[in-house]
């Protein structure tokens, strides 16, 4: 793999983001996703899939699961001599209390590693839009139109009000030249949404955060992309690919069986050479089946005892489901117990739940029920 | 280099000829088990476990495999700043080079590899079996009665004895004699080929082996004798864990199936004593709305659609629909197609089983040209790594397929050429 001459950004927070009992002990980045990974991942995989091995990532202060699973990004293979992954330092503003309002509040704690890194170019992204994308063809799309900043985006036709809450929105004309960015609209005036990822000249994007930060502004999308769409030239790359933004429980959920998917599946874990997702090794065993097991379309991870019931599920390393257990619709992460005869639909388990014989837990498919880390119900 | 207490060497070298197709082209320790594993995991671990961390492993007949495997020692965490996991195949010196003539003389060409870390004792372990051990209680036992050599032992069932190298003990454990593959045993105490040496006891023997032109360099033949008939203090040390030679497809298999058992006799999953392996990077398995899944193992990058039974099931297979798969084991990155049935059979890496087609099948009209009982002992049907089988086409059980097996073509252009392929093969 040859190295482009681009570092990478990663958040590892995103204040509009809630996952509720999820986060409430770590960051939106460390939470597990699709059996056996967490939200970074995919965007860490991303990126060393594109060359770029050169990574900070931003964090607040719930940071010990992350930098416990990413550690000195070996299973990246970002442990390099002449780069490597950093995980930067919680924003200053955090210990006197003051408020985290957007994305450049984070990059008090990520000025030092731009100053000192060698790349000429940035790729800043969020990491909680899951999708397996080659930024080398941001790149080479942006040194085409000789953009000054370039942004990735995804078509979204027909989205409802409660949705337009969430989406940026570009006008983007034929050549790719963004004209108008609406941030958050009330009415779709357009089907080109913001994936949260940008392309740019490093030494631009500091002076762009340093103007920001003298005039007291703290929005990637407002202050420095809408703020700049006259005065620079914004282009928007488009993406085909299978993605899905994880910003509360509802997203969380849909995008873990949307694993169960075949098609999600091979667009997110690898359809040509060079684009796996990876993620910490922890050198579990096969999943062992019992002899009275009935699982269907499910997604499981390894390391699991499955003696009961399964369906539609996504299961997470070392779960345990017993005798006479029926489990449907539901994210079961690692080491939860489900012993035997118990009855659970529509559930989240986070890490290390133990549900006790003959118990039952149904939740709305709608709204699924989620039970917080180390319960024992 | 710093000193080491202890070095452990693994014979990794032999060919397993008894695997047949299945070690064509790899060595026996790089045969896929249990799963996610390689044999060499199960040593490499061990000594990971039992705090040794300079190994070295002799290697020799197909090495690639083995070698790409290895790496720097990284998933065994025998990456060390001193000592870690080294290659070690034969070399060529100034004045001479030869192959590795056997075990014993394997360790005497890497005398200088030893001495490099100035070792107390020797681990001489072989890269060929199946077992959880403690390598650092045996190396204390060794030390506390201060003996020139321990060997491992293991109670085997009395009427089995006669295939193994029996030790013969006094009631202190002492070996008085040693007897290989006796036919009348006088105990049934196997050695396990784990051996702990006193180095420097050893290096004299070796050297001295390497000079006698009539020795075989072998450690049971050779050294071993020698040392007893100079009365060396040589303690056999009683290991009671599970311990599986997989020497042939019948073992492989049995061991493999072993795990599926209520009691397979050891914890394969202990958080204490973790198998590492190399770990490629593939999602969870998936297991579709029509599979059938029982008493299985399965493992990452998998996608099941058909019915699998009693079967361990390795990385990134694919099962599809109403595929039957019973009492077997599949290799990584095989393909069993769409209606298939594969009976008590070993499928190898990347092999594809196409549509229809029967393994193992019992059928009068199974194709028998694969038949080789001698390989493929108690109805157990070997196919190749890499081998392609046509859709519809039947098996015959007992059978070890080396080639791909295809329908006669339509085209005659296309069948003199593959006629051709398999004249050159």
């Amino acid at each position: 793999m040859e190295y482009n001459n681009t570092l990478g950004l990663i958040f590892s927070e995103n204040v509009e983001v809630s996952l509720g009992e999820l986060m409430r002990v770590r960051s939106l980045a460390a939470v597990p996703v699709g059996g056996r990974y967490r939200i970074i991942d995919f965007m860490l995989s991303n990126m060393i899939n594109s060359g770029i091995a050169n990574v900070g990532i931003t964090s607040g202060y719930k940071n010990r699961s992350l930098v416990d699973h990413v550690g000195s990004g070996r299973a990246w293979d970002m442990a390099r001599k002449d780069s490597g992954l950093f995980i930067l330092p919680p924003p200053e503003t955090m210990d006197m209390g003051g408020r985290i309002i957007g994305g450049i509040d984070y990059l008090s704690g990520a000025m030092s590693f731009l100053y000192r890194s060698r790349q000429e170019y940035v790729m800043v992204t969020d990491c909680n839009t899951i999708c397996n994308i080659d930024f080398e063809k941001v790149m080479d799309f942006h040194f085409e139109k000789e953009a000054d900043i370039t942004v990735v985006y995804t078509q979204v036709p027909n989205l409802t009000e409660k949705e337009l809450e969430k989406h940026i929105l570009f006008d983007v004309e034929e050549d790719g030249r963004v004209k108008d960015i609406q941030i958050y609209p009330k009415r779709q005036k357009s089907d080109c949404s913001y994936m949260h990822m940008f392309f740019m000249k490093k030494s631009l994007f500091i002076e762009m955060i340093e103007d920001c930060m003298a005039h007291d502004e703290h929005m990637i999308s407002k202050n420095i992309l809408l703020a700049n769409v006259n005065r620079r030239r914004i282009f928007a790359y488009k993406f085909d690919g299978y993605k899905k933004k994880i910003d509360n429980i509802k997203t969380f959920y849909q995008f873990n069986l949307e694993l169960l998917d075949p098609m999600v599946r091979r667009e997110l874990f690898g359809n040509r050479e060079g684009n796996n997702i990876y993620t910490k090794v922890k050198d579990s065993v096969p999943t062992k089946y019992g002899k009275d097991s009935e699982v269907k379309n499910s997604f499981i991870a390894d390391g699991c005892q499955i003696e009961g019931t399964v369906e539609n599920c996504i299961v997470f390393r070392g779960v345990k489901i017993g005798k006479g257990t029926v489990v449907k619709n539901s994210v079961i992460m690692q080491k939860s117990q489900i012993m035997d005869n118990c009855d659970v639909e529509n559930v989240i388990f986070d890490k290390e739940v133990i549900l006790k014989g003959g118990k039952s837990l149904v939740g709305e498919s709608t709204y699924p029920l989620v039970i917080g880390k180390r319960t024992v119900v | 280099m710093k000193s080491k207490e202890c070095v452990a060497m693994i014979l990794a070298g032999g060919q397993g000829s008894r695997l047949g197709i299945l070690t064509k082209n790899i060595a026996k320790p790089a045969v896929p088990f249990g799963g996610k594993y390689k044999i060499i995991d199960f040593p490499l671990s061990n000594c990971a476990h039992s705090g040794i961390t300079a190994v070295g492993v002799l290697t020799q007949y197909q090495p690639l495999e083995l070698n790409t495997y290895i790496g720097n020692g990284r998933p065994w965490d025998l990456d060390r700043n001193n000592g870690g996991v080294y290659v070690l195949p034969p070399y060529v010196s100034a004045d001479k080079g030869e192959w590795y003539k056997g075990t014993a003389n394997a360790i005497y060409q890497n005398i200088g590899f030893v001495d490099g870390f100035d070792p107390e004792y020797v681990v001489i372990l072989s890269g060929d079996h199946i077992y959880k051990m403690d390598y650092s209680k045996m190396i204390k036992a060794h030390k506390m009665a201060g003996a020139a050599a321990t060997i491992a032992v293991i109670e085997v069932p009395w009427e089995e004895a006669s295939r193994f190298g029996i030790m013969n003990t006094d009631e202190n454990m002492n070996i008085v004699e040693f007897e290989e593959k006796p036919k009348k045993p006088k105990s049934n105490l196997a050695s396990m080929g784990v051996y702990v040496f006193t180095w420097s006891v050893l290096k004299k023997y070796l050297i001295a082996d390497e000079n006698n032109p009539n020795s075989d360099n072998d450690f049971g033949k050779n050294i071993i004798p020698q040392m007893l008939n100079d009365g060396n203090k040589m303690l056999a040390y009683r290991f009671d864990g599970y311990w599986k030679d997989v020497g042939t497809i019948q073992s492989l298999w049995e061991a493999n199936m072993n795990l599926l058992s209520e009691n397979p006799g050891y914890e394969i999953d202990d958080a204490d004593w973790k198998i590492f392996s190399r770990n490629p990077a593939a999602p969870p398995h998936y297991l579709g709305a029509s599979s059938r899944v029982k008493n299985c193992y399965i493992t990452e990058g998998c996608e099941i659609y058909g019915d699998v039974e009693n079967s361990v099931i390795f990385r990134g297979v694919t099962v599809e629909e109403g595929a039957v798969i019973r009492d077997s084991v599949v290799f990584p990155g095989a393909h069993i197609g769409k209606n298939a049935v594969v009976t008590k059979a070993m499928i190898g890496t990347d092999a594809y089983i196409s549509e229809e087609a029967e393994i193992g099948s019992r059928d009068e009209s199974a194709i028998e040209d694969f038949y080789n009982t001698k390989i493929c002992s108690d109805d157990i049907t070997l196919i190749g790594p890499a081998v392609f089988v046509d859709k519809g086409i039947k098996v015959a059980t007992c059978s070890m397929v080396t080639r791909n097996v295809k329908n006669k073509s339509k085209n005659a252009k296309a069948e003199q050429k593959s006629a051709k392929g398999s004249a050159t093969a």
